[in-house]
């Protein structure tokens, strides 16, 4: 009877496991069976990629030098770019780079049709290796722009040299406002190179961020081209109260389009076309207003000798 | 429990199951049904808390994961506008990297052009081309998010437009197996605490029922013990509690016990003692009888048949007749003696006459036989008594009678009798020099006081003795 009872506990012992096991079952079980029904990847299953196949069609490549922020030229330039597709019925490319020299080195190897460029980089290319001229911008039925110095709307500086010992934000090494200008300036009126005179100077590649580092007061002045800090006011009326203008510089001519000196002659007559007729035409008025400029027309060299005079005072931009 | 029985009455099902389970759990030992009530409650508990936080971590953790993927998502989208439109594929790559390295989850991170074309990706040697299909970039509502089955176990992917899908998309794989691991990890944690706890509960309640049993089994054993006829064991008292009231109540048991079988002891041996002084005292009388009897009427039988012979040879008219006379004198005081010996047996005239009779005949027999002893009788009976009541008041009184006349040197005696209550009573009281009652009947050799008493008790009454240096009174009362 005694046996009997203690294999009646045992069995008991028994089924209090079974319990115990059966439950820890359920808990995995579940978090198992939420895995049901998921589509199944083996990530380890790897193949090499195919080449991105080649467009049949050429694509009409369009450099933009970084004026603007990557972002703020692709949105800009974009409807331009689809405006000359449409208008030459073949698939266009916006190239960007992040600085003027990486464009120029575009421009000079003919990996380009046709660019948008800075002042100083149209000269320095012209120079080197005779960078084309196809049209500039009219704005304000001007073709000039300056380059504008500005401080933070708080700031006590009324002149270039109130900023000694500041913080000071160029644009780009090649750009003609944004850091050739500045230099000149320094130089004429006080004798001293940047490196002298500030305490730190650094680049933003480009003339929209640079307005933003003093409007943030990450710098103390910064130099930009007149035409982006209009069109930034314009988009953000804001900025008004964040950064004021210290400095106007003399007229320099307005940054060209350009091509290279390679290009067929016969695509840069049709190019240069296009962008003179872009003003009779609805739909070209259009892309024009949003780029803020009044039509394209033509250009000479000559219009560049300041620039070209204060970039040959600085020195070689690089 | 009524209440419930009467509850499970009504179904039947569930009343047989009730009653299987208590087949089960009522037949097992107080031990393991302490430890059956600990264990299922711990592991109960255990399981309960592990299962609900196993289940609440889960949720929170991937609701987490899906939070920082869409925020990783973003933040990669937002970082890789600039690489892709100045066409930078090792900055891309390196923000890919760089995310990947940075985030634990992140299994891995792709940017796709808007036509779907890989641009840059985490992967090593070859990329799974199968992955580009299991989330769509054609959709209107981002960030997207799909989870699926990987060799590397769950993952969620991620789809977030860059520059408004301009330039394409970015895919971000999290992985869930972290979460799973801290989870199980957790989850292993609990159970082990639910079992280090089962086992601190299986030592409190393995004490627990050595606490409660341990008292109860020695009651048992002691209990056992006072079966055998062991009547000098006691339970010991372990604690202020309801088995040591018990164990209280049980030495009470056991103490009256042994007080009344030593009650019964003495009884016996009194009984055996007045057996034997009995049986010794019946040999006395038959003895005294036979004496009597061949002494007495033998003799004067002898001497009558030897002068009936003498009378037959006698001639003599004158001598004749006074041998007659003389043979007839012999005769009649051999009846004499013949009827007292009878008397002395039996006294016929308490069947004849009754008790009131029977002891004013004693009284005054008595008083011829002491006569320095003064006997006082007073009988106030309405009614003769039954007969078994008439004979043994009759002896009891005859017996303390006896002994105040040999043992008390008194000079009075009073007897009264009277009924009360339907009762008889009887009192003998003596001026005597009294005795110690108790040291009397325990010595051993008072027949007269022990057959008194068993007298008085064969007929339901009872026989009580005050005695002092005045005297001694004997109080006799039986139920009529």
């Amino acid at each position: 009877m005694e046996i009997e009872l203690g294999i009646r506990k045992v069995n008991r012992k028994n089924v209090v496991l079974l319990v115990v096991l059966l439950l820890l079952v359920l808990l995995t079980g579940c978090a198992a069976a939420q895995a049901e029904n998921l589509p199944y990847v083996n990530l380890e299953h790897r193949q090499p990629l195919p080449p991105i196949a080649p467009a049949e069609v050429k694509p009409l490549r369009i450099a933009v030098a970084a004026i603007l922020s990557p972002q703020g030229t692709a949105e800009s330039y974009s409807e331009l770019a689809d405006y000359i597709s449409k208008k030459l019925d073949r698939p266009v490319e916006l190239v960007q780079r992040r600085t003027y020299a990486e464009v120029n080195d575009l421009i000079a190897q003919n990996k380009v049709d046709i660019a948008f460029v800075c002042t100083s980089a149209y000269v320095v290319g012209h120079d080197t290796f005779g960078m084309e001229l196809l049209a500039a911008p009219e704005v304000n039925r001007e073709q000039v722009y300056y380059s504008v110095l500005i401080v933070p709307a708080d700031s006590p500086a009324t002149s270039i040299a109130d900023l000694k010992g500041k913080v000071f934000a160029f644009t780009d090494p090649m750009s003609h406002s944004g850091r050739a200008y500045p230099t000149y300036l320094l130089r004429q009126e006080l004798g001293v190179s940047p490196e002298q005179f500030f305490s730190r100077t650094f680049f933003t590649y480009s003339h929209d961020r640079a307005i933003q580092a003093v409007a943030e007061r990450v710098a103390d002045g910064a130099a930009v081209d007149s035409l982006v800090l209009d069109y930034a006011l314009q988009r953000d009326p804001s900025l008004k109260d964040r950064v004021r203008v210290i400095h106007r510089s003399p007229p320099f001519g307005i940054p060209p389009v350009v091509a290279p000196p390679q290009a067929s002659p016969r695509l840069k007559a049709r190019l240069q076309q296009l962008l003179l007729d872009m003003s009779n035409d609805p739909e070209g008025r259009l892309v024009l207003q949003h780029l803020g400029f009044d039509r394209f027309t033509l250009i000479e060299d000559r219009v560049y000798a300041s620039a070209r005079k204060v970039i040959q005072t600085v020195g070689e931009l690089k | 429990m009524s209440t419930l029985t009467a509850y499970l009455q009504r179904y039947p099902r569930l009343n047989a199951w009730f009653n299987r389970w208590w087949d089960w759990a009522g037949a097992v030992g107080v031990r393991t049904k302490i430890l059956g009530i600990v264990l299922t409650l711990t592991i109960v508990l255990g399981l309960g808390v592990t299962w609900q936080v196993r289940l609440m971590m889960t949720y929170t953790l991937i609701a987490e994961l899906e939070e920082r993927g869409v925020s990783i998502a973003s933040d990669l989208a937002a970082r890789s506008v600039d690489p892709i439109l100045l066409n930078d594929t090792f900055a891309l790559y390196e923000l890919l990297t760089e995310i990947q390295t940075n985030h634990n989850d992140v299994a891995y991170a792709f940017v796709v052009d808007p036509q779907g074309r890989v641009l840059a990706h985490t992967f090593e040697g070859g990329f799974p081309v199968e992955l580009l299909t299991i989330n769509s970039i054609s959709g209107e509502d981002f960030p997207q998010q799909v989870r699926y089955m990987s060799n590397q176990g769950i993952m969620h992917d991620f789809v977030m437009p860059i520059f408004n899908g301009r330039s394409g998309f970015v895919r971000v794989g999290m992985n869930e197996e972290r979460i799973q691991r801290v989870v199980n990890t957790v989850t292993g944690q609990m159970l082990l605490t639910t079992l280090l706890v089962a086992l601190i509960g299986i030592a409190a309640a393995t004490f627990l029922t050595w606490l409660l049993t341990r008292p109860i089994l020695q009651l048992v054993e002691t209990t056992r013990q006072v079966g055998q006829g062991n009547l000098n064991v006691r339970a010991a008292r372990w604690a202020n509690d309801e088995i040591g009231t018990l164990a209280d109540a049980f030495n009470q048991m056991v103490d009256d016990l042994k007080a009344s079988q030593q009650a019964i002891a003495e009884k016996e041996a009194a009984r055996t003692r007045l057996l034997a002084q009995l049986i010794n005292a019946q040999e006395e009388e038959r003895r005294r009888i036979a004496r009597e009897l061949h002494d007495g009427v033998g003799q004067a039988l002898t001497s009558i048949m030897v002068g009936v012979k003498l009378l037959g040879q006698t001639a003599d008219g004158q001598t004749f007749a006074q041998k007659r006379a003389e043979l007839r004198q012999v005769a009649e005081e051999t009846l004499h003696s013949v009827r007292l010996l009878s008397r002395q047996l039996r006294p016929s005239v308490l069947d004849d006459l009754g008790l009131v009779a029977a002891l004013e005949r004693y009284a005054a027999e008595f008083a011829t036989t002491y006569p320095n002893l003064t006997v006082d009788l007073h009988c106030h009976l309405p009614h003769r008594l039954d007969p078994p009541v008439e004979i043994t008041l009759y002896r009891i009184v005859q017996e303390a009678m006896t002994n105040a006349a040999r043992h008390s040197g008194a000079t009075t005696l009073s007897v009264l009798l009277s009924t009360r209550d339907g009762r008889v009573q009887a009192i003998i009281e003596d001026n005597g020099r009294g005795f110690d009652p108790a040291l009397a009947r325990r010595a051993g050799n008072s027949v007269g006081l022990h057959s008194m008493t068993e007298r008085a008790e064969l007929l339901g009454g009872q026989v009580n003795i005050e005695s002092g240096s005045d005297g001694t009174t004997v109080y006799v009362e039986i139920p009529q």
